[in-house]
């Protein structure tokens, strides 16, 4: 076990702590499971009783204090309030976010898997307090296995009554349906989302307006990463300071933590925020692979800023301290690497997902991404110079904050932390360049 | 007169494509019209569908040469064009005939620090063919492709945009390639959640035939 520094996790008591997002019940993922164990009970109960109304769901939602888990962390009961108010003649619509192709992040798809109804029923839920008469649920197309499972469930849940014509009995009335996506990040971007759901070539729009002024057809929308949606059932029924309590004060509530990399045990745990990195790595995933020493740590998908080993000593998983520690708390998808990793080469291939994945639409991400990818692998190669560095870091700049969306910024910071971090590395593999080449940059550009 | 500009703006090919299917092929059946009508009555307007309509074409034609991406925006009545800059966009519509079976490697983040391009290389001297290539007996494709969100599960590849398989090894390789010359497709698989191990002695469901607990990924070759 590694030495903590005394510092205190904001979890609390975690090694006692009680799962809700995935409680350890067998077969919950089937309709009747889910009802045996209070499932739909918050929906109910939302509709009927007199306590809860539109505004007042809102509110706990607001009180909760709970954060997107899609990689923001804005504050969901917020986002809710900025939809404008009702008028029947325009049609209102809610995206459920499980298109999860943020690299390092595998959460929402164990989630959809064990416990699809949590999900339905957040939306469910979420679809009265916003007045909504249409939800999407946006799948990555790669999940169609998990598709397929989620079509069977929802097909029972409308039967039952729970979704469509006069939800149990009173008179609000829902819709909710699967999208299957078709292989493109950028379709996880709120508003390349909803052009794909349109059936238009998903380029992202300019913000504002923001969805909830000109969302799905242009008519207010509101879109959410689906665990969001799941904590929303949890806080009708144990309410909104209950998981106000939970975790970390400013970035509360239950987290599923995605665990990949060199470590013993990886895997999807859920846990309160405020968790520390190292009770997460040497406890809960049992530590470094072969007894390895720990390298870096990327904490929440391969956007966010990576930690080397010496930078997390203290650090808990939630918005605050990760900002303070330079870096984010993303999707909680955290990544581990030993003491052997090639960072350099590493960071090639992060490059290259994001040159990949970059729409094409804005030309410093455009062109930014596939030259970084260009000269991140002539450094890689040991073609590089020592100016290369810098150059990278220039490109970073150019591209940060100038584009459509954030794709731009996601692709430049892996590359500008990464080298601001392990810069020794960086600088052994290039050559020196006490000279001036004279030399350009010579691979072409990828299309 | 025609040549008063000397230089052509732009070389044309010198024949119009050949369709790769007949026109009495390019039809949908009265089921496939009805299943059609259903995903259009789920948005506001036809366009929605369309991503639906293409997966059921690619389906049934097998990848999405320009004249199934038409036959697919006539469904709709959307404009052929529009349709056409949907299709092109997604990398799991195929704009090419592929192999029987498309093996998508993840070679992406944590696959890559965890062997998967050990795997990639692994299956490409094992079927003679690259990364984007086709083998010669039209059997399989290999592709590399970005995180497929099982990270805690790397190595792993997909099978033509179905079932998973994941901690990968050579072996497991071996095994796939021999079932899939046999056309059985792996089952799928659900993966175990750590915490269920400890709570319920296993995994949670009790529907599912094959199921993978997480497990220390294996030491990467090579990186790149
Ligand atoms: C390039 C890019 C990719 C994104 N991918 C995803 C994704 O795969 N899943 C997701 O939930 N959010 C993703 N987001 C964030 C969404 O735009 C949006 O903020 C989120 O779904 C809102 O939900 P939340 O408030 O519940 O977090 C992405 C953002 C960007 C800029
Ligand atoms: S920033 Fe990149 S991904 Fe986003 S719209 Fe511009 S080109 Fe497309
Ligand atoms: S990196 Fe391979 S599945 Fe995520």
């Amino acid at each position: 076990m590694e030495e903590k520094n005394g510092a205190t996790s904001k979890a609390g008591d975690w090694r006692s702590y009680e799962r809700v997002l995935l409680p350890p019940v067998r077969d919950l993922h089937r309709l009747e499971v889910y009802e045996q164990n209070g499932g739909y009970e918050a929906l109910r109960e939302v509709l009927t009783s007199d306590k809860w109304d539109p505004t007042s769901v809102t509110n706990e939602v607001r009180n909760s204090g709970l954060r997107g888990r899609g990689g923001a962390g804005f504050l969901t009961g917020l986002k809710w309030t900025f939809m404008p108010p009702v008028d029947p003649n325009i049609p209102r619509f809610l995206c459920g976010n499980g298109d999860e192709s943020e690299p390092g992040t595998f959460k929402d798809r164990q989630l959809m898997e064990f416990n699809p109804h949590l999900i339905f029923e957040g939306m469910l839920i979420a679809s009265y307090a916003m007045s909504i008469t249409t939800s999407y649920l946006y799948v990555r197309g790669e999940f169609a296995d998990w598709i397929s499972l989620m079509e069977v469930e929802l097909a029972k849940a409308y039967e039952k009554g729970y979704v469509g014509k006069n939800v149990l009995g009173t008179d609000f009335s829902t819709d909710l349906v699967i999208h299957k996506g078709a292989g493109a990040y950028i379709c996880g971007e709120e508003s390349s989302l909803m052009i794909s759901l349109e059936g238009e070539r998903p380029y992202p729009r300019a913000k504002p307006p923001f969805p909830a002024q000109r969302g799905l057809w242009n008519y207010p929308t509101t879109i959410n990463n689906v665990e969001t949606l799941a904590c929303v059932p949890l806080i009708i029924n144990r309410g909104g300071e209950w998981f106000a309590d939970l975790g970390s004060h400013r970035h509360p509530g239950p987290v599923l933590y995605g665990i990949s990399g060199h470590v013993n045990r990886p895997g999807v745990y859920e846990y309160p925020t405020g968790m520390l990195i190292t009770d997460l790595i040497y406890d809960v995933a049992k530590g470094m692979r072969g007894s390895k020493k720990l390298k870096a740590v990327v904490p929440g998908g391969s956007s966010t800023p990576i930690l080397r080993a010496d930078q997390i000593d203290g650090v808990t998983m939630d918005a605050e301290t990760l900002r303070d520690a330079g870096s984010m708390m993303g999707t909680a998808g955290m990544l581990i690497m030993d003491e052997d990793t090639d960072i350099v080469s590493w960071l090639r291939r992060v490059t290259r997902f994001y040159h990949h994945e970059s729409c094409g639409q804005c030309t410093p991400c455009r062109e930014g991404t596939g030259w970084i990818e260009n000269i991140v692998t002539r450094i890689d190669e040991g073609a590089g110079n020592l100016r290369d560095l810098d150059l990278l870091i220039d490109l970073c700049f150019q591209m940060e904050g100038r584009t459509v969306c954030a794709l731009a910024d996601a692709a430049a910071w892996p590359v500008r932390f990464t080298i601001e971090r392990f810069r020794d590395e960086f600088e052994a593999r290039c050559r020196p360049s006490l000279v001036p080449s004279g030399g350009v940059l010579t691979p072409a550009l990828g299309p | 007169m025609t040549d008063f500009i000397k230089d052509p703006v732009i070389l044309m090919p010198e024949r119009h494509p050949e369709p790769v299917f007949s026109t009495e092929e390019l039809v949908f059946t009265a089921e496939e019209t009805r299943q059609i009508a259903t995903w259009v009555s789920q948005y506001p307007t036809a366009d929605g569908a369309i991503m639906k309509v293409l997966w059921m074409a690619q389906e049934k034609f097998g990848f999405l040469p320009p004249e199934v991406i038409r036959l697919s925006a006539g469904a709709l009545g959307m404009p052929y064009a529009r349709a056409f800059g949907v299709a092109t966009f997604y990398t799991q519509y195929f704009k090419s005939k592929k192999g029987r079976y498309v093996l998508d490697v993840c070679t992406c983040f944590s696959c890559q620090i965890c062997g998967g391009y050990d795997m990639l290389h692994y299956l490409e001297e094992k079927l003679g063919a690259h990364a984007g290539e086709t083998t010669d007996d039209g059997l399989f494709t290999i592709q590399e492709v970005e995180c497929l969100g099982a990270c805690g599960s790397a190595p792993m590849l997909q099978i033509t945009n179905g079932p998973y398989v994941m901690n990968l090894t050579e072996e497991k390789i071996d095994a796939l390639i021999d079932a899939l010359k046999r056309d059985q497709l792996p089952f799928f698989s659900s993966v175990t959640l750590p915490q269920d191990e400890d709570d319920l002695g296993g995994n949670r469901r009790t529907d599912v035939r094959d199921t993978l607990t997480y497990s220390a990924p294996p030491v990467a070759k090579t990186l790149g």
